[in-house]
């Protein structure tokens, strides 16, 4: 049996399609990166960026939602959610990195491309770029931050890193020190979610990496993520047409969300499963108390081991639960309803506290394999607390869920 | 603002010894340290820009003398009753920047322990070895080899194993040992030993703990072969590679302190490595808090600074608090190790099990707290700039050696609860 | 076999009185309390079995004299460096049979720190009370006053609300104080108390420290009715209830320190209430320490005791790591709150936010692996003969004593961080 299957996951609910592109990326992605990364370890040029080519471009994730007459795949439909996850989680298996970046990818196809939200207009506009197969669009997004800007205009708090003006059709955006949410050296397109002058509805904006007036700092040194090599920006006067708009409401922002965290849970599950193989290599014939006892068979290290499987089984779980919510917007709502997205920002953090506890309980079986780059663990250990930390501060999503659940109205 | 010296730290311990050396490493650390330790990281093969502040500290401020005699030019701390008091202040002052220098600075002294310490000083050692570091400005390096391929640190398990699993061997050869095997990891390798100590048995697969021996070798001896240090997720002033021993020849009265005591002894290679495992993560914490006061203060939420939200609050107030208590316990476990007139003789099990009680418990407090921190930092707590995730990744290491949390739990149940198949 | 005393203590901490009465408590723990205890849980209303020991204790061996003067017929604690160091060993003692003794004799105490001890020693007040507790053989109980219904426990916020939702008035007519008010919760009430010290307010609404008062108030005092204890999850020994001040009637000067002053050494209720809580933790974790040892030896798994097993004994460890830190952090906090001379004036906010910050630690790892050992007990863990599950019941209520977790992370966070509004 395929080892990753001894984790339970709805597999009733996927597709055959599902299936199969699980399957073919799975050999995929251990073909081309888990296979190679112990000689290219994280390097970005030689490992992450083709590969990022293959799973986007030649793979297709990048085409998946647009319709087919502009060159899409059009699986557009909510049940697309089960197709994220199980592919999401494939990636992540390989590299964290790779899969945090395709989130946002399959994150704003999802909500532009929708089936029942189709933005014409924008696709139009928009899918070219993602489906002429000339290389992979890596999507960003520049979201409000938690206590950047004192004079910044805030949203639930949190501070809008960019200010948009609407001149006479176009959008005219300006902010200093902006932190995007992946790859800021990088990255071909960035959503930002804006304040707007002498308005209090804020705007979705799309940004080209090209746009002049855009400008990005040196690459910053992070803990994990090397498939994200992230820098901050300046924009200053960016004037983009006012189509660049995608929406102005909190639900179609929220719905956006609620896809991305699907994606990032994923991500993270996949970044669980590589510990998992990881682990079980080096269990399945390490000894402990001299020799005889195979590390697995020693009551603790066992009960250990089993926890973290405990965890990992858990996460799946609740990730897939989130793909069934959004798949399913009849029973649980729109997936920008409060409630999905609330579940979806609770789900993804639970995930990822999981996953920070379960890499912490691998490293300390491993001992100083654990921390050598050569065992290949650490990395995901740094690419999760990584993620975690750019999706956000639990305290400050803690206060959403008691917006929902409690009805408090001023956190 | 406050400093970190507003943490509690018990005052009748301290001695003047310790808060004068650590007042200057304190300046050292300013001004040699933090200014570069953001490319410590990428320096872990060439050390060129860690090497120099080790120079001026170690040979040229001269603590790489401190545990050897008075007479032989050191500072005679090998004799004091203060030893790991004073350890403690200077491992945090260091680790403040940069937790992988505080260790490589407390292994130059681990093997010396074994020769410089009462009631078991090694006095034709010391003279031996006291002309290396004492004799020069520049940083001289040592290291403890004691993991081996097979088993990893499970050889540290010496209460169980007894030694049987060693395969480092050493064999007598008329007024010589001659030494043959691998070791892996021990810090201060990868090309930058001058003096090893290296746990070897004289009789493989023996549980006598006579058969135990911990012999010096100098690195310059024929046969000694370093790798190059390893990539590790963090610590990269700390080096670490495989060491093979090829024929490697040594006299005979370079074994520590002889048959049984170097095992005897070497439970206090253990208590002392606990000890120094939690100033560091003290360390590591006193510069977080600076950090994130700085974060706290500068940031702000609905027109206020962060810290002035509840949440936020709750976040910054554990992290003090686990400061407080994980200093607190390791200025106990530091003061249990010197006043061995009050608590027994710190190579016993006993005070072995007590001191990896106290080093577990701070490094699981530690890590949970610098977790909560990164996340409460976003998309800054991974932000190499903001150092609060170069301490985290840090800081792992320390967890995980000296044999590990597991290992370090049944030490603990085998002494407190008197287990005895473990 | 291992005992309790086997966990470390600082042993330069230890008062000149610790070796008496530790003897004499442990003693009395196990002859008058431990062979009751089961059964204490349906006495919260009459105490028929818990006041006889308290006679024993308190009355008959005279501990309820050690905080007044030598020439006032009691121990001269009050003036005594060591104080601190010597109530946590007793605390210790009593808590490992009953917390909710414990804290009913610690709470017998808290009233007196405003007028016993040094610099604020109030000559006249403790010549008008020794007598009452020096001069018997029968138990006398005292409590302190603070709660109310509107605010809870946000009344001992003090350097927020700074006295100003305080509902309990005390106004001047001539040489009396006329006091009105509704108290809630306070230890030893229910009908204990012969003697309380009442948290009141000179000016409704006010928020300045000077109309904050400490006023004594004997219970037979016209007026003053204390209700039925109330029934809780646990701590039968502690009686809680409603008490009423309906023109009660008292001196001028019964008044404990004076304006400003009452506010001022409010501070040291809550340093001394917080230490006392981490000796009852760590009195607590002893006993279940105790009775695990008995359970891991007894039961069997494969043939062998279950502590042989690997994976219970990680939390055997885990259990015994965190005893060894919270008895150390909790020694440490006593040593800081007897010495003054060192760590400053008891009173002082850094010194209470100190001991909020370790007592909420200590708390939280309570709760966490005594969970974790009651899980381990599986259907024993939950089984009153098994006594684990009175001390967690016990000490989950001892959490929410004198301000939650929040509110001691608030004041953690205020002082560590300089944090202006919360």
């Amino acid at each position: 049996m395929n080892d990753l299957e001894l984790f339970p996951y709805p597999k009733n609910r996927l597709q055959k399609t599902d299936l199969d592109l699980a399957a073919s990326l799975q050999d995929l992605v251990q073909k081309e990166i888990v296979d190679k990364r112990l000689e290219l370890k994280e390097d970005y040029r030689g490992l992450l960026e083709p590969n990022l080519n293959k799973l986007l471009v030649e793979v297709g994730l990048q085409r998946m939602f647009w319709p087919e007459k502009l060159g899409g795949e059009e699986h557009n439909g909510p049940e697309a959610a089960y197709t994220v996850a199980a592919a999401l989680e494939q990636v992540g298996r390989a590299d964290t990195g790779l899969a945090y970046l395709a989130a946002h990818n399959l994150a704003l196809q999802a909500s532009l491309a929708m089936r029942e939200n189709l933005n014409q207009e924008a696709c139009g506009r928009f899918a070219p770029l993602f489906c002429d197969g000339r290389g992979p669009v890596i999507v960003s997004f520049v979201l409000p931050v938690f206590g950047e800007d004192e004079k910044a205009p805030a949203w639930r708090g949190k501070s809008f890193q960019v200010r948009a003006r609407a001149a006479s059709g176009s959008w005219v955006l300006n902010g200093k020190g902006v932190r995007p949410t992946c790859s800021g050296a990088d990255a071909h397109l960035f959503g930002a979610w804006c304040a707007v002058e002498g308005e209090e509805q804020p705007a979705f904006i799309l940004v080209p990496g090209d746009a002049p007036g855009l400008s990005r700092g040196p690459e910053f040194k992070k803990t994990g993520l090397a498939a994200s090599r992230n820098a901050d920006l300046d924009l200053s006067g960016v004037e983009v047409p006012a189509e660049n708009c995608l929406f102005r409401g909190d639900l179609e922002y929220r719905r956006l969300l609620s896809w991305f965290y699907l994606g990032v849970s994923a991500a993270a599950v996949g970044g669980l499963l590589a510990a998992y193989q990881i682990l079980k290599e080096w269990g399945d014939n390490r000894v402990i108390k001299g020799t005889g006892n195979v590390f697995k068979e020693n009551p603790l290290t066992g009960a250990l081991m089993g926890e973290i499987a405990q965890d990992i089984s858990m996460s799946r779980l609740l990730a897939y639960d989130l793909a069934g919510m959004l798949a399913d917007p009849t029973t649980f709502g729109d997936a920008g309803s409060d409630m999905v997205y609330t579940a979806a920002l609770m789900i993804v953090h639970h995930v990822l506290a999981t996953a920070e506890r379960a890499l912490h309980r691998t490293m300390e079986l491993m001992a100083s394999a654990g921390y050598a780059k050569e065992w290949q663990l650490e990395r995901y250990w740094r690419d999760l607390k990584t993620v975690q930390c750019y999706v956000g501060s639990h305290e400050l999503a803690k206060h959403d869920f008691a917006r929902w659940f409690y009805g408090a109205r001023t956190l | 603002m406050r400093g970190i010296d507003v943490f509690s730290r018990p005052l009748e311990y301290l001695t003047p010894l310790g808060e004068q050396v650590g007042e200057i490493i304190r300046e050292w650390v300013e001004n040699e340290v933090i200014p570069y330790r953001r490319r410590f990281d990428e320096d872990y093969l060439e050390h060129r820009l860690i090497l120099p502040p080790f120079k001026k500290l170690l040979g040229e401020y001269g603590i790489q003398r401190i545990l050897f005699p008075e007479d032989l030019g050191g500072w005679g701390l090998g004799h004091s009753d203060y030893l790991c008091v004073a350890a403690f202040r200077m491992f945090e002052e260091i680790a403040r920047a940069d937790s992988g220098m505080a260790v490589a600075f407390g292994v130059v002294f681990w093997p010396l322990v074994l020769i410089c310490c009462e009631p078991h000083v090694n006095r034709r050692l010391c003279e031996e070895f006291a002309p290396m570091f004492t004799g020069t400005t520049e940083p001289v390096f040592s290291c403890l080899a004691m993991t081996e391929p097979q088993g990893g640190s499970d050889i540290e398990n010496v209460e169980v194993l007894k030694g049987s699993t060693i395969r480092t061997t050493a064999v007598q050869d008329g007024d010589e040992w001659v030494i043959n095997g691998h070791k892996l990891w021990p810090t201060n390798t990868g090309g930058v030993a001058d003096l090893m100590a290296v746990v070897c048995t004289t009789n493989p697969g023996s549980r006598n703990p006579d058969d135990i021996a911990i012999i010096f070798v100098p690195c310059d001896r024929p046969g000694v072969t370093q790798g190059p240090a390893y990539e590790k997720a963090g610590m990269a002033a700390d080096k670490n590679g495989d060491i093979w021993f090829e024929n490697v020849r040594v006299p005979l009265w370079y074994r520590a302190c002889g048959p049984g005591d170097d095992a005897k002894y070497y439970g206090e290679v253990v208590s002392l490595g606990n000890m120094g495992s939690i100033a560091f993560a003290v360390g590591v914490m006193l510069n977080i808090y600076e950090k994130l006061q700085e974060y706290a203060n500068r940031k702000v939420y609905r027109g206020l600074p962060l810290k002035e939200n509840d949440a936020v609050a709750g976040v910054l107030a554990d992290f003090a608090t686990t400061i407080e208590a994980v200093r607190i316990i390791g200025y106990q476990c530091a003061r249990m190790c010197d006043r061995q007139d009050l608590y027994g003789p710190r190579w016993s099990p006993e005070i072995v099990a007590r001191a990896r009680a106290h080093r577990y418990f701070a490094a699981d407090r530690a890590l949970e707290a610098i977790g909560k921190v990164m996340n409460l930092m976003e998309c800054f707590g991974p932000d190499r700039d903001w150092d609060v995730e170069k301490h985290w990744r840090d800081i792992k290491m320390v967890q995980l050696w000296l044999g590990g949390k597991q290992l370090s739990q049944m030490e603990v149940a085998r002494w407190f609860f008197e287990c005895e198949t473990l | 076999m291992r005992t309790i005393d086997d966990f470390t203590r600082p042993l330069e901490y230890i008062s000149p009185m610790d070796g008496l009465l530790g003897s004499i408590f442990r003693d009395w723990v196990e002859k008058e309390v431990m062979p009751y205890r089961r059964q204490f849980d349906e006495d919260y209303r009459d105490h028929r079995l818990i006041h006889p020991p308290f006679k024993k204790l308190l009355g008959e061996y005279g501990l309820q004299r050690m905080i007044f003067p030598e020439d006032l017929g009691g121990w001269g604690m009050g003036r005594s460096n060591y104080m601190c160091t010597a109530a946590f060993r007793m605390f210790e003692e009593i808590a490992r049979a009953d917390t909710g003794m414990a804290l009913a004799f610690g709470a017998l105490f808290w009233p007196f720190l405003f007028i016993a001890l040094e610099p604020h020693e109030n000559r006249r007040l403790l010549e008008e009370f020794a007598p009452m507790f020096c001069e018997t053989t029968e138990p006398v109980f005292a409590a302190l006053c603070m709660t109310e219904p509107q605010g809870g426990s946000d009344i001992e916020n003090i350097e927020i609300v700074k006295g100003s939702t305080i509902r309990t008035t005390a106004v001047l007519d001539g040489d009396e104080w006329v006091i009105n008010g509704h108290k809630l919760w306070p230890s030893n009430t229910g009908g204990l108390a012969r003697l309380m010290a009442v948290v009141c307010t000179t000016n409704p609404g006010s928020d300045d420290p000077r109309d904050i008062a400490v006023i004594y108030v004997t219970s037979d005092t016209p007026g003053v009715t204390q209700g039925p204890p109330y029934e809780k999850a646990g701590m039968a020994a502690d009686m809680n209830s409603d008490v009423w001040f309906e023109n009660v009637r008292v001196p001028s000067w019964y008044r404990a320190c004076g304006p400003g002053d009452d506010a001022k050494y409010f501070g040291e209720i809550m340093s001394t209430g917080n230490m006392g809580i981490i000796a009852w933790i760590s009195g607590a974790m002893m006993n279940i320490y105790e009775r695990l040892t008995e359970f891991v030896n007894r039961k069997k798994y494969r043939g062998l005791p279950l502590k042989e097993n690997d994976a219970v004994a990680g939390v055997l460890a885990d259990f015994a790591a965190n005893i060894e830190a919270i008895r150390i952090v909790g020694y440490q906090c006593a040593r800081m709150c007897d010495r003054h001379d060192l760590y400053g004036p008891l009173w002082d906010p850094g010194l209470v936010a100190k001991m909020r910050a370790q007592r909420y630690l200590a708390m939280d790892r309570f709760i966490e692996v005594t969970g974790r050992v009651m899980n381990l007990m599986e259907c024993f863990g939950t089984d009153r003969d098994w006594d684990v599950e009175k001390h967690w019941r016990d000490l989950k209520i001892l959490q929410l004593v004198e301000g939650s977790k929040q509110l001691c992370q608030i004041e953690t966070a205020r002082w560590f961080y300089e944090c202006r509004t919360l």
